[in-house]
C-alpha cells in the first residue's frame, strides 16, 4: 500500500441518492432528460453502408432460405402484405444470456419476419441465479446450463463467434472470424466482465486458488470443491466489491449458503465477509436470517470498520484490508465489476465502464441504433438482476420493433423480482418499479420493497418454493 | 419508397394484437409463465377472468390479500392501469 | 454514532518514521445532493481532522465537500519520545470523535 500523507483515498462516492434501497441512481448519467434524436426513427433513415448487400450476400447463403421463410412469416402474420421488403430488416443480438436470448427471442415473436442473429461465442449458457446452491452442494451445474435450440426452432439465426466491436459504418457488427453482421438496429447485450486491473493482486490466475465464481461455470464447481476439501475448523474469507456489481444481494445469498453447508459438514468453520459498502441489498433480513439460522458463524465487516479489500495476496491466500490482513483456508474474491468488454469496444461504456442508455427505448446514449440491456447498463435504480435483464429485453425488443416501423416506442415500466435463498428451504425478496424521470429509470414512490422482518417461517418457505418457480419460469421463457 | 416503408410497418406489427401492450405488462412472464408447457407453482395468468385479475390486483394493491411480492409490484399502478392490465391479461393466451 | 479506526504501531525507535493510519465513519454529506423529495439534502461532513504528539500537533487537514464518505486519512510522523497521539475529527452537526494512542520509543 502507498499511503498517501496529505491526502484521504481516492475511494469513490458510494452512497446512493436513496438511502438504504439497493441501487445508486448513478449521478454521472443523470442531468440530461431530453431524448437525443435517434437514428432510424423511420425503418429506412439509417444510412445505408453500399456494401451492406455484398456482405450479406456473400457471407449468408442461407440469405435466399430464410427470405423465403421471412416472406411465409410476413404472410402468417399479415396475409395482405405480400411486398417482400420488409424480410430486409434485421436486428442483431450479441450476447447470449437472459438479456440478450429474451431480446433476440422476443423480436422474432413479435416480428416473425424480422430477420434476427444472435452472436454468442458459447454453445452453453451458463445461468449464474442459483449457481450460489450449485456451490453449495444444493444443486447439480446440469440445472444452470441451457442451449439455443429452442431459438434456431423459431427462425433465429444463432452465430457461435465473439464480436469484435463495429465496422467504420457502425451499422454492421464485426465478428472475430472478420464475418459482418449489417443490422437496422443492433442490441449489445454482453453482461460484465471483471475488473482485474482494479484489484492488485488478483488476476485470472490468482482466480484459480481464490475463486470469484462470479460467472457460473468452471469457477462454481472450483468453489464447491475447495469448500468441500476445507479443514473442518478452517476460515472461509469472502471480498464483496463496491456498488454497482452484478446481483447486489448475490454476495450475502452466497455468505448464507456456505453457511448452511459449514453448519452442517464443518461445525467449527467461521466466515468471514470483508465489504466494501457499509449498506448492502437486504441487509437486515440477511443479518436476520444470520442471527438466526446460524449464530456466531458469520462475521460481516463493513467499510467503516476497515472491511474494504484493497489488494490480493494469491499465494498466501491473504486479503489486504486498509487496517489488517485477513487469511483464510477458502478466499471467494468477488472483485470490482464492469460491462462486458465488448461494450467498450463498441464505444457505449463511458467513463464509470458502464453504458449509459436512454430509459424509453434502452438506446445507447453514445451510439444511436445500439440499445444496451442486462447488466452491462446503467439503468439507474433498477438493479443488475436477471429478472431485470430479461424485462429489459422485452422493453427493448418492443421499442425497436416500434422504432423500425415508424411507430413511437410506448413508455415502459419495468418491474423487478429478487429472490435469494437464505438456507434450502427459505427465501426473501425484493421487489420494484420503476419509470423513466429525468433521463433515467427511477423507483416508483410507494412500490417495491423488501419481505418483512420477522415473517414467519411459511412465509420464508413460501418465497423459496416461488423463487424456484421464478428460476425455471424466466429459463424457459429465456432459452424455451 | 412510401410504400416499402408501409409494407415494413404492417409486417413489424405486433403479431395478433390490436391493442398496444401496456406499461409493465411485459415483465409479468418473467415469473407468471405464458407457457402452456410449464407447470408452475405461481399460477398463469393468461387468459383468466378480467374480473377475477382486477380484483386481486386491486385487492394486492390495498393490501387486502396477503402477498408476498404482488403488493409491492401492484402499488407501482393506479387503479385504472391494474384494470388495463387485467383486460390485457384476460385476452392473452398462453402459448 | 461515531465510530473510527487507527492502525499506529505501539513502539517505535527514536527517530524511526512510523505510519498511522486512520478511517472515519461518515458519510460526507456534500449538500449538493437533491433527496427523494426534491429538496436539497443539508451539507454534513468532517470539517478538519488533526494530530497531535506528546502536545504538539504535528499534522492537520481540512476537509471539503468533495471528500467521500468515510474518509480514509494516512500519514507518517518521525517518533520522538514517548507520548500520547491524539487523533481528533470535528464536523457539522457537533461531530466530534477523539481517539488517543500511546506510542512508545525506545
Amino acid at each position: 500500500m502507498t499511503p498517501g500523507p496529505l491526502r484521504p483515498s481516492p475511494r469513490a462516492k458510494q452512497r446512493d441518492a436513496g438511502g438504504s434501497r439497493d441501487f445508486p441512481i448513478r449521478r454521472e448519467a443523470a442531468g440530461s432528460d431530453t431524448r437525443r434524436p435517434t437514428l432510424g426513427d423511420g425503418p429506412f433513415s439509417a444510412p445505408m453502408d453500399p456494401r451492406e448487400g455484398l456482405h450479406r450476400s456473400r457471407e449468408h447463403g442461407g440469405v435466399a432460405r430464410r427470405h423465403v421463410l421471412g416472406v411465409a412469416a410476413v404472410a402468417l402474420a399479415a396475409p395482405w402484405v405480400r411486398r417482400a421488403a420488409a424480410a430486409e430488416a434485421r436486428v442483431v443480438v450479441a450476447g447470449g444470456g437472459f438479456a440478450g436470448a429474451t431480446a433476440a427471442r422476443t423480436l422474432k415473436r413479435l416480428a416473425p419476419a424480422l430477420q434476427v442473429t444472435l452472436v454468442e461465442p458459447e454453445a452453453v449458457y451458463t445461468a449464474c441465479p442459483f449457481s450460489n446452491a450449485v456451490i453449495a452442494g444444493l444443486r447439480d451445474m446440469e440445472g444452470q446450463r441451457f442451449g439455443y435450440t429452442a431459438l434456431r426452432r423459431e427462425g433465429i439465426e444463432v452465430v457461435h463467434r465473439a464480436a469484435r466491436g463495429l465496422d467504420g459504418t457502425m451499422r454492421a457488427l464485426e465478428l472475430d472470424d472478420g464475418t459482418r453482421l449489417s443490422f437496422q438496429r443492433l442490441v449489445l447485450a454482453p453482461g460484465i466482465d471483471l475488473g482485474f486491473d482494479a484489484l492488485p493482486g488478483y488476476d485470472p490466475a490468482a482466480a484459480e486458488i481464490l475463486p470469484h465464481a462470479w460467472r457460473a461455470g468452471a469457477q462454481t464447481l472450483l468453489l464447491r470443491r475447495q469448500l468441500e476439501a476445507m479443514d473442518e475448523g478452517g476460515t472461509v474469507v469472502m471480498s464483496v466489491p463496491a456498488n454497482p456489481f452484478r446481483c447486489p444481494p448475490g454476495p450475502y445469498e452466497r455468505a448464507s449458503l456456505i453457511a448452511h453447508f459449514l453448519k452442517l459438514r464443518k461445525p467449527r468453520a467461521k466466515l468471514l465477509i470483508l465489504d466494501a459498502k457499509d449498506i448492502f441489498s437486504k441487509q437486515r433480513l440477511f443479518q436476520q436470517e444470520w442471527a438466526r439460522l446460524y449464530p456466531g458463524l458469520i462475521e460481516w465487516v463493513g467499510l467503516s470498520k476497515g472491511g474494504k479489500v484493497t489488494s490480493v495476496d494469491a499465494g498466501a491466500r491473504t486479503l489486504v484490508t486498509e487496517f489488517g490482513r485477513h487469511q483464510g483456508q477458502v478466499v471467494n474474491v468477488i472483485p470490482p465489476q464492469r460491462a462486458g468488454l465488448l461494450a467498450e469496444r463498441c464505444g457505449v461504456a463511458d467513463r464509470s465502464l458502464w453504458c449509459p442508455v436512454d430509459p424509453l427505448t434502452f438506446e445507447s446514449r453514445r451510439v444511436p441504433g445500439v440499445h444496451v440491456v442486462g447488466d452491462a447498463a446503467i439503468m439507474g435504480a433498477m438493479p443488475k438482476s436477471a429478472f431485470a435483464a430479461n424485462a429489459q429485453a422485452k422493453i427493448a425488443a418492443a421499442a425497436i420493433v416500434a422504432l423500425l416501423s415508424g411507430r413511437p416506442p410506448a413508455e415502459p415500466r419495468p418491474l423487478n423480482t429478487c429472490y435469494s435463498l437464505t438456507a434450502p428451504d427459505r427465501a426473501i425478496s425484493i421487489a420494484g418499479v420503476y419509470r423513466p424521470l429525468g433521463g433515467q429509470l427511477a423507483d416508483v414512490p410507494g412500490a417495491g420493497g423488501v419481505s418483512p422482518l420477522d415473517a414467519d417461517d411459511s412465509f420464508r418457505a413460501q418465497e423459496a418454493v416461488y423463487a424456484d418457480a421464478w428460476f425455471r419460469t424466466i429459463a424457459h421463457e429465456t432459452f424455451g | 419508397m412510401r410504400a416499402a416503408v408501409l409494407a415494413m410497418a404492417l409486417a413489424l406489427a405486433p403479431a395478433g394484437a390490436n391493442a398496444a401492450e401496456p406499461p409493465g405488462a411485459s415483465a409479468c412472464s418473467g415469473c407468471h409463465t405464458a407457457s402452456r408447457a410449464l407447470d408452475s407453482a405461481v399460477p398463469p395468468i393468461a387468459g383468466r377472468p378480467r374480473d377475477e385479475l382486477a380484483a386481486a390486483l386491486r385487492a394486492f394493491r390495498a393490501n387486502e390479500r396477503p402477498s408476498t411480492v404482488m403488493g409491492r409490484l401492484a402499488r407501482g399502478f393506479d387503479l385504472a392501469e391494474l384494470d388495463v392490465l387485467a383486460a390485457w391479461f384476460a385476452a392473452d393466451r398462453l402459448r | 454514532m461515531a465510530n473510527v479506526l487507527v492502525s499506529a504501531p505501539k513502539q517505535a525507535r527514536a527517530g524511526e518514521i512510523v505510519e498511522i493510519r486512520t478511517l472515519a465513519s461518515h458519510p460526507m454529506e456534500t449538500g449538493f445532493r437533491a433527496g427523494t423529495n426534491g429538496t436539497l439534502i443539508p451539507r454534513d461532513i468532517v470539517r478538519e481532522f488533526s494530530c497531535s504528539y506528546g502536545g504538539v500537533t504535528v499534522f492537520r487537514m481540512e476537509l471539503s465537500p468533495a471528500i467521500a464518505a468515510n474518509p480514509y486519512i494516512a500519514f507518517h510522523l518521525r517518533a520522538r519520545e514517548t507520548g500520547p497521539i491524539v487523533l481528533r475529527w470535528t464536523g457539522d452537526n457537533g461531530f466530534s470523535v477523539e481517539e488517543t494512542v500511546t506510542l512508545q520509543v525506545a
